[in-house]
């Protein structure tokens, strides 16, 4: 059984149709990348899954069962939709940390607030999982740095221990390197890399052809709001079966 | 004659200083009120407070305390509210609609992702506000903020118009006296006031510096 399994995903913004008929599935530690051109919909397609955009038409499901149908208000519940985001994470293009907390409690926040409102986790253990998740993001030493102390590479990977934090089953990254300076990408690409070598069921929006190409597991290129081919990195790479994703790769050798 | 007029002036400062903090309890919250209803979705609401946000900001304090002295009398034919209460609740709507406006260009100059940042981490809505927003929209308005409450501690010397004696009209009885000085001497209090107002708005800047 696929941990997540998209049907049929439509959204239109006014009579603007953005994403057509997505339909895809990713298996449990695998790591799926989207290419595509800007304004092809690949970061509402994420926004959708984190339910920041609600899609007009179709249906996602994470572990076999239906967490959101277009066709079906009940799936729709504010109140629900704030738990089903946890699915889901998100690490934004521009990081979004929170300017007014520390790395570490960057991590730890939203955590807190749960633990305090259902119980469970102590504020000690809740600390304790925030260091160990920077320092896997080899960011000890910065802890109780605040982000405008930090550079963009750093707090990139501030973002992605956030993310991790509330152990999400599908950790979505969109453009995570797109804001940084190139020698900065390296150190988030890393991290990166080393969570798909660790099975983490990654969906990774990202420029990054050569990184996409050796990290993913499959590959789905985006066009005009539909997916024009998808399946193995290298063979979509190397090989591309369609015109347009011949196309857009040829524009991305030139660049 | 120094020390009583000093005095004198005194009793006329703990009016003005009275009107200025009960000014603040009141506008501040309401304020914030004020702004929320100038973003609202709901349209005719919107236009609502936007509309009463334009009579009030448009027309002067000085007929607006006035209005809710004499208008209640005037119009229904109905008690007078004490003076210092009818200037308090000219000064508390009049300064809430300009504070709203503060809030509401703090509220709006914070990122989108900001609030998309707590969506995802699966805050409500409150708690976005309480532990994201908040501090973020305060370090935008403290400047602005002060300049507001600059013009307030000055702005309570309208209130002489429906006979509240504060600080000025204090200092305007020894005209009667043939004494002239004590009127001039009035600005000091002013001074002192905001001196110590802007001294408490830069430590407040100061202790918001620690973020960008």
């Amino acid at each position: 059984m696929s941990i997540l399994e998209v049907n049929h995903i439509e959204k239109h913004f006014g009579p603007t149709k953005v994403l057509n008929d997505i339909s895809f599935s990713l298996e449990a530690g695998q790591a799926l990348s989207i290419i595509g051109s800007s304004g092809s919909g690949k970061t509402t397609l994420l926004r959708c899954l984190n339910f920041l955009e609600r899609p007009n038409g179709g249906t996602i499901a994470v572990n076999g069962s239906v967490i959101f149908d277009a066709a079906d208000p009940s799936t729709q519940i504010e109140k629900d939709i704030r738990e089903k985001r946890l699915h889901f994470g998100l690490v934004f293009q521009n990081f979004n940390l929170f300017p007014q907390y520390t790395a570490l409690q960057n991590v730890t926040l939203a955590r807190e607030l749960r633990a305090k409102k259902k119980g469970g986790e102590s504020r000690e253990e809740i600390l304790q999982a925030g260091l160990a998740l920077l320092e896997q993001m080899g960011l000890a030493d910065r802890a109780n740095h605040y982000p405008h102390q930090l550079s963009g590479g750093q707090q990139q990977r501030v973002a992605i221990a956030r993310a991790l934090a509330l152990h999400p089953d599908i950790l979505c990254f969109d453009e995570p390197t797109s804001a940084l300076d190139p020698e900065l990408t390296g150190e988030v690409l890393r991290v990166i890399r080393s969570l798909a070598e660790h099975k983490t069921t990654m969906i990774i929006v990202t420029h990054e052809m050569a990184f996409a190409r050796d990290v993913a597991d499959q590959l789905i290129f985006m066009d005009s709001g539909v997916i024009v081919e998808q399946g193995d990195p290298k063979e979509v790479i190397d090989h591309p079966k369609e015109e347009r994703t011949r196309q857009f790769l040829a524009r991305y050798a030139d660049n | 004659m120094f020390i009583p007029v000093t005095l004198s002036l005194l009793e006329g400062m703990v009016t003005t200083l009275k009107l200025f903090f009960l000014t603040l309890l009141f506008a501040l919250p309401l304020g914030l009120v004020i702004s929320f209803g100038s973003m609202s979705r709901f349209t005719p609401l919107r236009w609502l407070v936007q509309t009463v946000v334009w009579i009030i900001r448009g027309s002067p304090l000085m007929i607006q305390i006035l209005i809710i002295f004499y208008g209640p009398g005037l119009i229904f034919g109905l008690p007078l509210l004490p003076r210092f209460t009818a200037a308090l609740v000219a000064f508390a709507v009049n300064y809430a609609c300009y504070f709203s406006e503060i809030y509401r260009g703090g509220i709006q100059s914070v990122p989108q992702g900001q609030y998309e940042a707590g969506q995802v981490l699966g805050m409500t809505k409150t708690q976005i506000f309480f532990k994201i927003t908040l501090l973020q929209v305060v370090k935008r308005i403290v400047p602005p903020m002060g300049n507001e409450m600059i013009t307030l501690v000055k702005d309570t010397s309208l209130v002489r118009v429906i006979s509240v004696y504060e600080l000025i009209w204090m200092g305007e009885t020894y005209i009667k006296k043939g004494l002239i000085w004590p009127l001039f001497y009035t600005a000091v209090f002013y001074l002192i006031l905001s001196g110590i107002l802007t001294i408490l708005l830069n430590q407040c800047e100061k202790k918001l510096d620690y973020f960008k």
